[in-house]
This record gives C-alpha cells, sequence and structure tokens, in this order.
C-alpha cells in the first residue's frame, strides 16, 4: 500500500494554532505558563522541530524499544548477575536509582507543560510524545530496581529518595524543580531539553552504559542507553526554542537560561556521576574517567551545539573546564566519610591500585585528595573507624545543595561566596552559583539548605541522629562503606610485606 | 591536554550519530561511507555506544541502510538504537542528516 511520505502532511496536520473565540490568547496561553516573552504567537509558529515523529511511528518505535531492554532483563534474570556484581557497581546502581527514577515524572509534566502552554504547535507535538517518554523512563526504572528490594532496602530508594529530606534528594529535587517545575514552556523547552538532554544525560545514559557493559551488567546498559534514545529525539525540542528567541532579539535570555542550566547540571553531576564513574565502578571496568567522559560529551560535543545555535559558550566555561579536575573528588570524599546519610554504601575507590589509576588520570591527586585519604586510611588501619566517621554537618551551599568544596592538602583553597539579600545571609561554593541565584532572587530567596533548617530547629533533636531520622534513613538504609574496608588493609599487607 | 586547550576543545567540526548497538549501528557504518563518498568516515566504539562522524556533514539514506541490512528499513527505525548525536538533525522519510550550520 502507498503510504503518503511524513513530510508531505506533517507541517499541515500538526499546525493546530487556530481562532480561539471563546477565550483570549492570554487566557489560553497564559504568560507565565507559556513563556512567549512578548513574541508575536506567528514567530512561535515558525518553531521548526527538527526530528519530526507522529503518532503511529512513535507507538512502533517505542514498542520496539521496550520489548528490547524488558526482554535483556528477562533473559539475564536467572543469571543473577546482581548477587555477585562489586558492592562499588551495585552503589552505582542504587544510587543512580534514587536520585533519577522518580524525577523522570517530573520531567513528563515538564514536558506536559510543552505540550498544552507552547505557543509553538511543534514543541506541543514533540513535547506529547515527550511526555510519554518521561513516563516510560519513570515506570521502567522503577521496575528494574524492584525485583532486587528482596535483596536490601536500599533498592526501595529507587521509589522513596525523592520522597525524603535526605541531603541528596534535597540536591537533586532543587535542580529538577527549577527546570522542570517552575518554568514556562519556553524555559522548559530551552533549559530541560537543551541544556540537559542535549548534554548532561548523555553522561549518565551512555556513558555510564559504557561502564555498566564493561562490568558484565547487560540489563542496566540495555535499560540506560534505550532511555537516552528517547531523550535524543525529544531533546530536539529546544534548538528551534533557541533560535526564535534569537533571531527577536532575546539572545542574553536565552543565554542565562541555558547557563544557569548547564551550571546547576555540573554541580548535581559532581556529586552523583562523578564518585560513580571515578570511584564506584569497579577499577577494571572505567572506561574512561569522569573527566574524560566530561570532556567528550559536554566540553566538545554539547558545547559545539551551543555554538552552532547562535550562542556564546556560557561566562564561567573556563572555571567550568579547570573544576573537571577537582569538584568531583571533594563531593566524593564528602559522600564517602557522611555514609551513613546517603542510601547507598559509597565505594571509597582508594587502594594502593585505585590511586595509582587517580593520580595518572589527574595528575597530582595524591598530593591533594590522596593526602586526606592517608589519613583516613591510617584510622582505619589502627581500628580507628570512629575518626572516620561524621559527627556534625558540612556547610552547603544555598543554590546546588551540596557541600562547599575545595582542594585539600597545600594549595587548600575552600572558599565561601558569600551574599546579603534583603538582610539574609547567603552561602555559595563558587562564583557560577552565587550568579545563578542573582539572576532572580524570588525564586530562591525563601528555599533552606538543611544546615538552615539545622540551625532554625526544624531538625530535632539537634544531632546527627536526629538529623538521620530527619532525613528518613533507617537502619539497614543508611550507607556504609561499599567493601567494608578491605581497600583499606591493603594498604597494611603494603606495609608488612615491604 | 593543558586547561587552555580545553576550554577551546569544542572548536571542531565533527558530526554524527551515536548508537548504543545492533545491527542497524552496523549497517549505519557501512551505509556512511557509501553516502558520504567524499568524507573519512571515523567509528569510534565504546562498546555500550559507536560513534560514528565526519567533518561538518554526514548524511545516511534509507537505500543504503537497506542495502546493507539487506531487509526493508524505515528511516524512523533508526530512532531505536540513536543513543545521542553530534551536530543538528535533519529526519526525512528517505534521509537523516547530521551537520552544523557553522565551521569552527
Amino acid at each position: 500500500m502507498y503510504q503518503i511520505p511524513r513530510e508531505e502532511w506533517y507541517d499541515l496536520t500538526r499546525s493546530t494554532n487556530w481562532t480561539y473565540s471563546y477565550v483570549s490568547e492570554e487566557e489560553m496561553f497564559p504568560e507565565e505558563m507559556s513563556g512567549s516573552r512578548g513574541i508575536p504567537i506567528e514567530a512561535w509558529e515558525t518553531y521548526d522541530e527538527p526530528y519530526k515523529v507522529t503518532y503511529p511511528e512513535y507507538v512502533s518505535i517505542q514498542r520496539e524499544k521496550d520489548s528490547g531492554a524488558y526482554s535483556v532483563k528477562a533473559a539475564l534474570e536467572r543469571d543473577a548477575y546482581v548477587d555477585r556484581a562489586d558492592p562499588g557497581w551495585i552503589s552505582t546502581m542504587i544510587a543512580h536509582y534514587g536520585a533519577i527514577a522518580v524525577n523522570e515524572y517530573a520531567a513528563s509534566l515538564a514536558e506536559a507543560r510543552m505540550a498544552r502552554f507552547s505557543k509553538a504547535p511543534g514543541n506541543r507535538n514533540m513535547a506529547t510524545f515527550g511526555t510519554l517518554d518521561e513516563n516510560r523512563h519513570g515506570q521502567i526504572q522503577l521496575f528494574f530496581p524492584h525485583a532486587n528490594i528482596k535483596r536490601s532496602r536500599q533498592w526501595d530508594w529507587a521509589h522513596k529518595a525523592m520522597h525524603t529530606n535526605d541531603w541528596a534528594a534535597i540536591a537533586a529535587r532543587s535542580f529538577f524543580d527549577d527546570i522542570m517545575l517552575s518554568r514556562d514552556a519556553i524555559a522548559v523547552s530551552i533549559m530541560l531539553t537543551f541544556g540537559f538532554e542535549t548534554g548532561f544525560t548523555n553522561m549518565q545514559f551512555l556513558g555510564l552504559a559504557a561502564d555498566a557493559s564493561e562490568a558484565g551488567d547487560h540489563t542496566f546498559a540495555s535499560l540506560i542507553s534505550s532511555v537516552q534514545t528517547d531523550e535524543a529525539r525529544h531533546a530536539q525540542q529546544g534548538g528551534p526554542s533557541l533560535k526564535i528567541l534569537i533571531e527577536n532579539g532575546q539572545k542574553e535570555e536565552a543565554q542565562k537560561l541555558v547557563d544557569v542550566s548547564i551550571w546547576r547540571a555540573w554541580k548535581l553531576f559532581s556529586v552523583l556521576t562523578g564518585p560513580i564513574m571515578d570511584y564506584y565502578t569497579p577499577l577494571e571496568h572505567r572506561s574512561q574517567s569522569f573527566k574524560e567522559f566530561m570532556v567528550e560529551w559536554i566540553i566538545v560535543q554539547f558545547e559545539r551545539q551551543l555554538a552552532d545555535l547562535g550562542l556564546d559558550a556560557p561566562w564561567f566555561w573556563e572555571d567550568l573546564t579547570k573544576d573537571l579536575d577537582v569538584t568531583h573528588h571533594g563531593m566524593h570524599l564528602g559522600v564517602w566519610y557522611w555514609r551513613p546519610t546517603v542510601w547507598w554504601n559509597p565505594a571509597a575507590g582508594a587502594s594502593p591500585e585505585d590511586r595509582e589509576w587517580l593520580e595518572e588520570k589527574y595528575p597530582g591527586w595524591n598530593k591533594t585528595w590522596g593526602k586526606c585519604w592517608d589519613v583516613i586510611t591510617e584510622n582505619l588501619n589502627n581500628g580507628r573507624e570512629d575518626l572516620t566517621l561524621p559527627e556534625t554537618l558540612p556547610y552547603v551551599c544555598n543554590m546546588c545543595q551540596l557541600p562547599i568544596v575545595g582542594t585539600p592538602g597545600e594549595g587548600w583553597n575552600v572558599r565561601d561566596y558569600p551574599l546579603e539579600h534583603e538582610g539574609r545571609l547567603y552561602h555559595f561554593g563558587s562564583e557560577a552559583d552565587r550568579w545563578c541565584f542573582e539572576q532572580d532572587p524570588e525564586r530562591y530567596k525563601e528555599h533552606q539548605n538543611l544546615i538552615d533548617r539545622f540551625l532554625s530547629g526544624q531538625v530535632q533533636p539537634a544531632d546527627l541522629p536526629g538529623t538521620l531520622a530527619y532525613m528518613n534513613l533507617g537502619p539497614g538504609e543508611m550507607g556504609k562503606d561499599a567493601h567494608d574496608y578491605a581497600w583499606a588493609a591493603a594498604f597494611k599487607k603494603q606495609v608488612s610485606a615491604a | 591536554m593543558t586547561t587552555t586547550k580545553l576550554k577551546d576543545a569544542y572548536k571542531q567540526n565533527k558530526v554524527g550519530p551515536i548508537f548504543n548497538g545492533g545491527d542497524v549501528a552496523q549497517a549505519a557504518i557501512e551505509a556512511a561511507e557509501w553516502d558520504n563518498p567524499d568524507k573519512d568516515i571515523s567509528v569510534d566504539d565504546k562498546g555500550a555506544y559507536v560513534r560514528i562522524s565526519a567533518e561538518q556533514e554526514l548524511v545516511i539514506t534509507r537505500e543504503s541502510m537497506e542495502e546493507a541490512l539487506g531487509r526493508d528499513f524505515q528511516m524512523n527505525e533508526i530512532e531505536i538504537h540513536l543513543g545521542s548525536m553530534a551536530g543538528q538533525i535533519e529526519v526525512t522519510s528517505e534521509k537523516i542528516r547530521f551537520y552544523f550550520e557553522k565551521t569552527l
């Protein structure tokens, strides 16, 4: 049967901006939801989505993707990979699911906002599929870990994490709420689909899949890389929005939305993806370092795309390239030290062989981060685990909600970037975090980070056990060292052998 | 690689698809060679994904995909394994095109 090619009828049928007679345009598309920024609807009608799909095509393709991922899972279930996987790899999966799965539903709401409120018909059409995509990502990433709840309560955090006040959940929500749940349709298309999905999701869903495949975890690899095939399509919604903003004299606004999104995504990935790739993934399965993945996907591929669409490199670009050597090492040290406060078991990744690899990938690591791990290692080998566990809380940034970190050792450079706004003193971990706040103080000013809550008496009793209870962490859920300190004991053997 | 270089590392013009595996990825490598005869096609296999690229523009046609796969192929089937892409994209029933508007 002859079918008329899609391109001969698609543009006509998806142009659904008919003339309304019962309501005004402002009622149909309230500015706070649509975000047209004074650009007339005729201009938004020129929005030309580069990746066009029809509903029948969508359904048949998605069916193929799902049957692929689910059949790999079914085929490997009896293999019980999880029972023999390295504990560091298990932590990778548990951290991933808790931070990501439920936020996929938030992404679905963000897509639905574009599907209803964008003034661009092409945006609405693609976002309808995007809504379904993200719903699929939520379901599949809750279903896969659910099979492992019998193994440990930590797997249950795939669903639980985002409903708690765990600090990592607060940080993830703070970012995702900002770009997904509290922005107008056009800002969502730029901050979520362009800023986040053209760039950073590649790190978590393809970069990490490369490690998963090295680790022999084909179920996880096929799951997350299948998720990214949806992203590759619906991430294309931001480009046309950027073009329209730039054509209508709003490059500065476009640039700001992109820059805020990139910086906030970077900070979240520095605590989630950085430690996973450079410390939790067993050494022999690390296909590239976190920095190498960042260079491949963000510093080269994403930034090049940004330039092609007519935007500049973010003003903090050079800071970001430098931070690739620094931030995630500090985040990892913090997460490991405050391990009872997370829902996974952080792997130290600091055995003699690990440290050799870290020094190779990050020259100078031993003279800086290594010095902190020397002290931790010595304490553990002297039977003083108590000295390696926290009694207080670290100071956290009022933007990224993560500890304020810097480089230890002789070049010790931890710095606070304070800001007083309407009589309240805020603390930030970097110039760029403070800059994000300054772009829209109304949006952020009421938020209380974990330390603000602690100091204002919301956490009771005001001590570590009280804080753990506030974070909803019960016995069997709090993190401990993934390898029960075997990596530290390896140094003891080294000494006695010498 | 020094930091100064890293800052400017994006100043290159490689475009192309990134597949998460499957016979489609292998076929696309062959198709890319046929459909872009004047270009050097580079292939970077990372295990879980394969990066196929060329300078400035890379086209893959449905006809070449059918030839490489030895079966019928609808262009949109490429999405099943298309995990990411470098460059902008244009998709029609007969071909998929990756490109940059600017040359850096």
